[in-house]
């Protein structure tokens, strides 16, 4: 069994000291998207220890009476981002550099709830964060999904997905393996000994659990011979892969399909070639799921170049929330505001993928952690359901 | 009014390049026709359909119904040409430096489809190459056949594990250094650091292949390591090794390790082969010599000693030596119809040069079956020369990879 970090068992028993106490929460907004296909006008959530226990209609009235209401007048109320794979700038801690083939390492032991990088996410509406090891290690470990909070950060998942690279990253000259046929030879032995019995020490048994569908496996993969790479070793090993960087990912588009893979995109930048800029939205049209990575202050912003550059909207509000989360199972927790849901949210003054909606609010687990106050300040006010819808 | 030289050519490449090559059946006619193995036909006839070719005939040769019919007047066809050594542009990758002895790793997994070389390679009529890894390990890896176009990677690819590279001479023990009481804070402080540690390191590695197939004669399922197991299907001749070997002492050393392991070896680049004629000629063996043009000797390892001369693909026909022509792994390698053209210069006879990069390295690949020589069943992978190739003046007007001209795809 796996031992906890000492902070996590803390953050555990503040919260749920703190959900003892805490008072309900109805958070109003003019419009609510609950998911990017599921939108209510003058909607409301009602928060109760930190998750999203009713929303709209469905909130009883008792409870809507109790509760502490906070109205954000004409905004736009939305699931907050998640960021797919990311070292959150600590690679020095993410990368075990000693060897090449670590599945078994997990990011969570290297998570710091104090850092100043996770602490600066809610600012761009970051509400969930898939903390993964570097892509410099060819099988760099388990990653852990994680949150910002007002507090300190949060474990919300211990272990998700088994992180491998195929990057030039990975291969690194001064120890094995130096090359892409190398890096290929290592993984294609660990999974061809992870899937006969159950031999092996307690690395090859992570893929065998990826293998035996227990956790997603992510490969990071820029380039097209990268990208063939790992397909050729979904394929033969059967398994559906998440690719992240997948620069050249329309090159692989009918095999993307086929295999059923799912692509972290880098973040979609003004000066890209339009082929680049319109990538997201030849993944829509041929059903390739996919979310934007890279840093979270660009996230928003490649949302939108997506949807100047033809991706619908709901789509691309997905990419952001929902899709990120599916990809890494976590869709039970993160991604959207329905009931049971954590209650992690953004306040934006319009659609978030206008870039002149001004970004108002954020909150994770129900607590506010940037941005204002509602106004009039909140106070236990009688509601009725007249406006929710 | 004339039209520019260059303006009929254009037009004359146009019209080759325009014939299609859908399953709609084609009649190239017309033509001088370089079957590859065979005398040449004048006048000759080419159908192909489907990416095959359906007839090769003399000028009666039936054309099927509703057949497009392209005229070859003046121009020669041959088979596309196979690069049985062939240098990739991003060949930065294709050495696995974790260890010295790798015959496991596949240089397929490394290879870019898109890779700039198959591109120019094309352009120069080159429809098939063989790509081995580096020459930075004493045993480098395994090797595959591809064309140089398809229409997805997959169907580039003509053999996955086509050959076990394997170097001789200096090249793989540079950059290692010895332990001298320093520290050690790399993974170079490692054998070999000179050329008989090279040796070293091969025969090592053969002999725990050869322990491993001992031992394993009674229990055929046993499963050896991957390397070792690639090592022993060379043993038991179901591998191809090719041994990159420039100078005549690393010549005859391969040839010394072929014969204590009991494998057979094709030697690779071969710069020094017009020294050990006799050795070669007594161990059977096959040359692919590297880019007979290049006066510069191939490798990183510059000091290595070969002495290379223009008259040694000439020797080793005289000689009965089985040869193909490459271009290898020499930078000044002209392309690969040129070097032939340099062979034809130098005393090969046309049709020997024409088949040391056609039909013969297709055999010594064992794709033979599938490309190399025009005939019937065979992949329509052929080039429209504007006139004899070995010409210095000709071009390759349209180069056909499974029908497909890819000259005009550009």
């Amino acid at each position: 069994m796996h031992r906890f970090p000492p902070f996590v068992f803390v953050a555990t028993g503040l919260a749920l000291a703190a959900g003892l106490h805490a008072q309900d929460l109805v958070v109003k907004a003019a419009k609510v998207v609950l998911a990017p296909d599921s939108v209510q006008s003058d909607g409301a959530i009602l928060v109760r220890q930190g998750k999203v226990a009713f929303v709209g209609a469905e909130i009883p009235a008792e409870a809507r009476a109790k509760a502490t209401v906070v109205d954000y007048g004409d905004t736009w109320l939305v699931p907050g981002f998640v960021l797919p794979p990311n070292t959150l700038g600590r690679d020095r801690d993410l990368a075990e550099a000693s060897l090449a083939f670590t599945p078994d390492l997990r990011a969570v032991e290297a998570f710091d709830p104090w850092q100043d990088e996770l602490a600066r996410l809610p600012a761009s509406a970051v509400t969930a964060l898939l903390l993964s090891p570097s892509p410099r290690n060819v099988a760099g470990g388990i990653g852990a999904l994680v949150k910002p909070g007002k507090d300190g950060g949060s474990v919300a998942t211990a272990e998700t997905h088994v992180a491998l690279s195929l990057t030039q990253a990975a291969r690194n000259p001064e120890r094995p393996p130096t090359s892409l046929m190398g890096a290929c030879d290592l993984l294609r032995t660990a999974f061809a000994a992870a899937k006969q019995g159950t031999g092996g020490g307690p690395d090859v048994a992570v893929l065998r659990q990826a293998l035996g569908g227990s956790r997603r496996i992510v490969i990071h993969a820029d380039l097209l011979v990268e990208l063939l790479a790992a397909l050729d070793l979904a394929r033969e090993f059967g398994f559906e892969p998440v690719l992240v960087g997948a620069r050249d990912a329309e090159k692989v588009l009918p095999r993307l399909v086929q295999q059923k893979a799912s692509l972290v995109l880098d973040p979609l930048q003004p000066a890209m070639r339009v082929t680049q800029l319109r990538l997201p939205t030849r993944l829509a049209e041929a059903g390739v799921p996919f979310c934007f990575g890279g840093r979270a202050d660009q996230l928003r912003l490649a949302a939108v170049l997506a949807v100047r550059n033809g991706l619908d909207r709901k789509t691309a509000l997905a990419a952001l929330t929902r899709t990120p989360a599916q990809m890494f199972e976590q869709q039970a927790s993160v991604g959207s505001l329905r009931a049971g849901c954590g209650a992690d949210f953004a306040v934006f003054r319009g659609d978030p993928l206008d870039l002149g909606s001004a970004h108002v609010a954020t909150f994770v687990d129900g607590v506010r952690v940037f941005g204002d106050a509602a106004s009039p300040a909140a106070t236990p006010t009688p509601a009725t359901a007249a406006g929710d819808r | 009014m004339k039209l520019p030289t260059f303006l009929g050519l254009a037009a004359a490449a146009a019209l080759c390049a325009l014939a299609p090559a859908q399953d709609k059946p084609v009649v190239y006619r017309n033509a001088r026709l370089w079957l590859g193995g065979k005398p040449p036909i004048e006048n000759g006839v080419l159908v192909t359909a489907g990416g095959k070719i359906l007839a090769v005939g003399g000028a009666d040769t039936k054309a099927p119904d509703g057949a497009t019919v392209v005229d070859c007047a003046g121009k020669t066809i041959t088979p596309g040409l196979v690069d049985a050594s062939f240098r990739a542009a991003n060949n930065n990758d294709f050495n696995e430096q974790g260890d010295e002895i790798t015959p496991h790793v596949r240089v397929l997994d490394t290879l870019d489809p898109d890779d700039r070389s198959f591109e120019r390679a094309r352009a120069s009529g080159v429809t098939t190459v063989h790509v081995m890894p580096g020459t930075r390990n004493v045993i480098g890896g395994l090797g595959c056949v591809v064309k140089t176009w398809g229409a997805d990677p997959k169907s580039m690819v003509l053999k996955e594990d086509a050959s076990l590279r394997i170097t001789m001479g200096s090249e793989p023990s540079q950059r290692n250094m010895a332990i001298r009481g320093g520290q050690v804070d790399s993974i170079y402080y490692r054998r070999p650091t000179t050329r008989m540690g090279v040796v070293w390191e091969a025969r090592r590695a053969f002999y725990d292949a050869k322990e491993a197939l001992q031992k394993s004669q009674g229990d055929p399922g046993a499963p050896p390591s991957a390397g070792i197991e690639v090592l022993t299907r060379v043993l038991k001749g179901q591998l191809t090794a090719v041994t990159t070997a420039r100078s005549e002492q690393d010549l005859r050393t391969a040839l010394r390790l072929a014969a204590e392991f009991g494998y057979k070896t094709i030697l690779d680049d071969a710069q020094d082969a017009h020294v050990v004629l006799d050795e070669l000629v007594a161990t059977k063996s096959t040359v692919m010599l590297g880019a007979p043009s290049a006066t510069v000797i191939s490798g990183s390892a510059g000091g290595d000693g070969a002495d290379p001369r223009s008259a040694t693909v000439a020797l080793l026909a005289q000689r009965g030596v089985p040869f193909v022509i490459t271009t290898g792994s020499n930078l000044a390698a002209l392309d690969l119809v040129r070097e032939a053209m340099f062979a034809v210069r130098n005393g090969l006879s046309p049709t020997q040069a024409l088949d040391a990069i056609t039909v013969e390295p297709a055999k010594l690949l064992g794709i033979d079956q599938r490309t190399g020589s025009l005939a019937a069943g065979k992949d329509a992978d052929f080039v429209v020369w504007s006139s004899d190739p070995l010409d210095p003046s000709a071009i390759a007007e349209s180069v056909h990879v499974d029908g497909i001209n890819v000259l005009a795809l550009r």
